[in-house]
């Protein structure tokens, strides 16, 4: 037999707390994000924008190509990166890349991810394209989108061909040195490959709405 | 029955957490005493994690601005608290910007935190694909290792105190010839 290397204290706290919790610690989103190649998820679901109206990721997409930014009001990340994804959005919107800036945070866990906060978000980022509430998270979640700012960048024929991060450097937008978002945008502008298909930054943690029995 | 680590050891290896936040200090001596910050990167981390004198190594990455990282941390400090004279070793490794530091040092000090913990010191994309390519990037992450350094569980997002022990625990019951085989 061999022998017992936790006291028996430990050992009846693994059985109490393996019952407390149905655990499986390796967990994550169980089908991850959306892989290289898929076309947009849920195109046709409507989302409030800031301006009251009711938009689509199908709506906005351009002849080029359509960027999708998972964001929110509450995230410092987001505040870090701000100007940047705005100009980027902005400059893609000006060379026919439809651009929608989607907010899938539950305000039960974030209340500065409500509906009202939105609007002046949207303001103050100077976008030229809608900010949207995606109030059930079905988006946020046919996307796999983990964490706030993270982009999709989708071609001129609807599939992903970018997803990640702005650039970088969060912290100081004059010592990027791969500014990859921006990189991937002008590429499909100019119906070129992206020079990067998929990045990694840190960024705010996503709550999801609870899944529905009438969501995806 | 015998215990694998003697637990004066494992008492001078393990990151301390006291039992409930408090007041940070604001006077000078006060802080100078706050725990040290050392800059690590990913290789850093799965060094210690390697290091003899532990049976698991929990691993949480975090930063002072990320709610849910401020959320999950009292309960991850009471499993570790809970064991670590069991061979638990906490290497908690705040994500903040330099300017932040300050407030990193005062949170963890807050939270009863005391010696050295450590703040990346690296680019996101290496440091998140060294450590594990599952990462998106998400915070609060955490990690679990196993006496001998290797990765046994990862999560990314909260868990809840209880799904924490557990993870550690699984790892805190194996026999050394499961960790050396």
């Amino acid at each position: 037999m061999k022998a017992l290397h936790v006291p028996v204290a430990l050992a009846l706290g693994v059985l109490a707390s393996a019952a407390a919790a149905q655990v499986n610690p390796q967990t994550l989103p169980s089908e991850g994000p959306l892989a290289i190649g898929s076309p947009i998820p849920l195109a046709d679901t409507h989302m409030k924008s800031v301006d009251g109206h009711d938009v689509s990721i199908g709506s906005v997409a351009g002849k080029k190509g359509t960027l999708v930014l998972f964001v929110c009001n509450h995230c410092p990340w987001v505040r870090m990166w701000q100007d940047r994804f705005a100009r980027i959005g902005n400059d893609a919107v000006k060379r026919g890349i439809g651009v929608i800036a989607v907010n899938s945070n539950d305000p039960e866990v974030f209340p500065g991810d409500a509906y009202g906060p939105m609007k002046g978000k949207a303001k103050s980022w100077g976008v030229k394209f809608p900010y949207v509430m995606d109030e059930r998270s079905d988006v946020g979640r046919a996307f796999g989108a983990t964490h706030t700012p993270e982009a999709f960048l989708f071609g001129a024929d609807g599939k992903l061909v970018y997803h990640g991060a702005v650039d970088d450097n969060a912290h100081d937008a004059n010592a990027v040195e791969h500014a990859w978002l921006r990189d991937a945008v002008d590429a499909v502008a100019d119906g070129k490959a992206v020079p990067v298909a998929e990045t990694k930054a840190m960024g705010c943690g996503i709550k999801l709405r609870a899944k529905t029995s009438s969501g995806t | 029955m015998r215990f694998i680590v003697p637990a004066v050891l494992l008492a001078a290896l393990v990151t301390s957490a006291g039992a409930a936040p408090r007041a940070a200090p604001r006077s000078r001596a006060a802080r100078a005493a706050l725990p040290r910050i050392v800059p690590i990167d990913a290789r850093g981390i799965q060094a210690l994690a390697a290091r003899p004198g532990a049976r698991v190594t929990l691993v949480n990455v975090w930063a002072t601005w990320c709610i849910p990282c401020r959320r999950e941390f009292p309960g991850l400090l009471r499993v570790a608290r809970a064991r670590s004279a069991h061979g638990l070793r906490l290497v908690l490794v705040s994500s903040d910007f330099p300017e932040q530091w300050p407030a990193a040092r005062r949170f963890l000090a807050a939270h009863g935190v005391s010696g050295t913990s450590w703040v990346k010191n690296e680019s996101d994309m290496p440091f998140i694909d060294a450590l594990d390519r599952r990462w998106t990037g998400a915070l609060p992450a955490t990690f679990v290792y196993d006496g001998a350094g290797h990765l046994a569980a990862f999560w990314e997002g909260v868990r809840e105190e209880a799904v924490i022990a557990a993870a550690v625990d699984s790892v805190l019951s194996r026999s050394p010839e499961e960790e050396h085989p």
